[in-house]
């Protein structure tokens, strides 16, 4: 955990609650295989290569559908101020214009978005920006270790429209932070197995509340 | 010290010269990639246009008439004010009578004494406002609607608002005069479909209302918004206290109404 949260940030919002559903959270993350073994024919080879890279595609949605909420609700609460304010403002509507663009590409083949509980963090500035730092550094971290596994020049050309956009969101939170904005000269990747720990590790990810029923009515009628 | 404005100004003639040269390099890829095959017989291919582009990012909608709830993820005794020590109003369960996960409505929020964070919620009653306090921790993740549910006792109509707009209407039984829907600010708990029972209709919902009247009801005595198997009584103050709507009714509504969807019943 130390070795994947390099500054801490989401090391305090990690208090287990023991209400995460893994196994929802480890289909909506990184779940697929992205290698396809044993196609050698041209057409099932491009095949596979769409569904990699649309694999790459859902994986990457995930990872914006967690910011975009996380932004979000920081913004329909009203808890923060100044700033951080204008940069959950700006920020956030960044990650729902990449929400909206990827999922109108995947089309139906896009993941559904999981409900998330964020337990407070996004009501506590503090907290807030701890978060905010270690998920955006996480964005630019796994777009990177993503991005030479694209095998559509297209795709590739715009998922780096995206990363960069994603470094400079980690840029921004992490000098309102008090943090250096790039520390490192090179920066690496993390993988999925790492995001996905680090995620989970979090518990923001739970398992929708269920509301229906189809036992009688004990309503008084 | 800065520097003497000489020096200054070969500074951002430098910047300048830079950013030239930039574009001079920039002009020459061009010619290159345009013109004929270096020497080594190769030129650089035309990068890829991207295959989606993202659009214009849009700032968060002003709503106005959202309200939000949240799933109780334990149950937890909600108290008249935001500290420990506070006077108990009321125990807040993880499951509704209807064995469906609990969800409450909130009002809004606190830092108690200690720093710790409150939550002010509605409390499911039988009266117009019975709100409490609740650790932030006995609830899970908030969810944000911005719909809400008129019922008109006197007129015997419901109306569902969007944004403040009416998207919906319909004709509606309520309680008796022996028996009367309880007037006040209530929330949809829960959506219940294909049970046994034809007299609740196709969909019934279950709502933070409760009977003032009837008090030894199975389950709390709770008020129900939901379908008929005796359509002819409708619109009329024909119920124990529940809502009742003509089926077709029901199942539109069952369309267009979220859970937590606030309900004024006046």
């Amino acid at each position: 955990m130390e070795a994947l949260d390099r500054d801490g940030a989401l090391a305090e919002t990690a208090e287990p609650l023991g209400l995460c559903d893994r196994s929802e959270l480890l289909r909506w993350i990184g779940g697929a295989s992205l290698l396809v073994g044993g196609l050698a024919l041209p057409r099932a080879a491009r095949a596979a290569s769409r569904k990699e890279d649309r694999d790459i595609l859902n994986y990457a949605l995930s990872l914006e559908y967690l910011q975009a909420s996380f932004y979000t609700e920081a913004e329909r609460l009203k808890s923060l101020r100044g700033s951080f304010k204008e940069q959950a403002r700006v920020v956030g509507s960044h990650e729902r214009a990449h929400v909206k663009a990827l999922q109108g590409l995947l089309g139906a083949a896009a993941i559904k978005k999981p409900r998330f509980d964020f337990q407070g963090v996004t009501e506590d500035q503090s907290q807030f920006r701890d978060t905010a730092v270690a998920f955006e550094d996480l964005a630019v971290a796994a777009y990177k270790e993503e991005a030479p596994r694209i095998r559509s020049p297209e795709l590739l050309a715009a998922a780096i429209r995206i990363h960069s956009v994603e470094a400079r969101h980690a840029a921004w939170i992490r000098h309102l932070a008090g943090a250096l904005p790039a520390p490192d000269a090179f920066d690496e990747p993390k993988s999925r197995r790492q995001v996905r720990e680090l995620v989970a590790s979090t518990e923001f990810v739970v398992a929708k509340p269920t509301t229906r029923s189809s036992d009688d009515p004990n309503f008084i009628g | 010290m800065l520097p003497q404005r000489p020096q200054r100004l070969r500074g951002l003639g430098a910047v300048a010269a830079l950013i030239g040269a930039g574009a001079a390099t920039a002009g020459a890829i061009t010619l290159m990639h345009e013109g004929p095959p270096s020497r080594a017989g190769t030129s650089l291919p035309r990068p890829a246009d991207p295959a989606f582009l993202v659009g214009h990012p849009a700032k968060l909608a002003d709503r106005p008439h959202t309200s939000w709830w949240a799933p109780v993820r334990h149950g937890a005794i909600a108290r008249r004010a935001p500290t420990p020590s506070a006077e108990p109003v009321a125990l807040v369960r993880r499951r509704t009578p209807e064995g469906t996960r609990n969800v409450i409505q909130v009002l809004g929020r606190a830092r108690g004494r200690s720093g710790a964070l409150w939550v002010q919620v509605r409390l499911p009653s039988g009266t117009r406002e019975v709100t409490g306090w609740l650790d932030r921790g006995a609830l899970s993740g908030y969810d944000f609607v911005n719909t809400r549910l008129i019922v008109d006792r006197r007129r015997l109509r419901a109306t569902l608002l969007r944004g403040g707009r009416p998207v919906f209407s319909t004709v509606v039984g309520v309680g008796q005069p022996s028996s009367p829907t309880p007037a006040g600010e209530f929330y949809v708990r829960n959506r219940l479909t294909r049970y046994r029972s034809p007299a609740y209709g196709p969909i019934a919902f279950g709502t933070s209302a409760q009977s003032t009247a009837v008090t030894d009801w199975p389950g709390g005595g709770f008020v129900g918004i939901h379908g008929t198997d005796r359509p002819e009584l409708l619109p009329g103050r024909v119920s124990h206290g529940c809502i009742r709507m003509p089926n077709r009714a029901i199942r539109r509504l069952g369309e267009l109404m979220p859970i937590g969807t606030p309900i004024t019943i006046r």
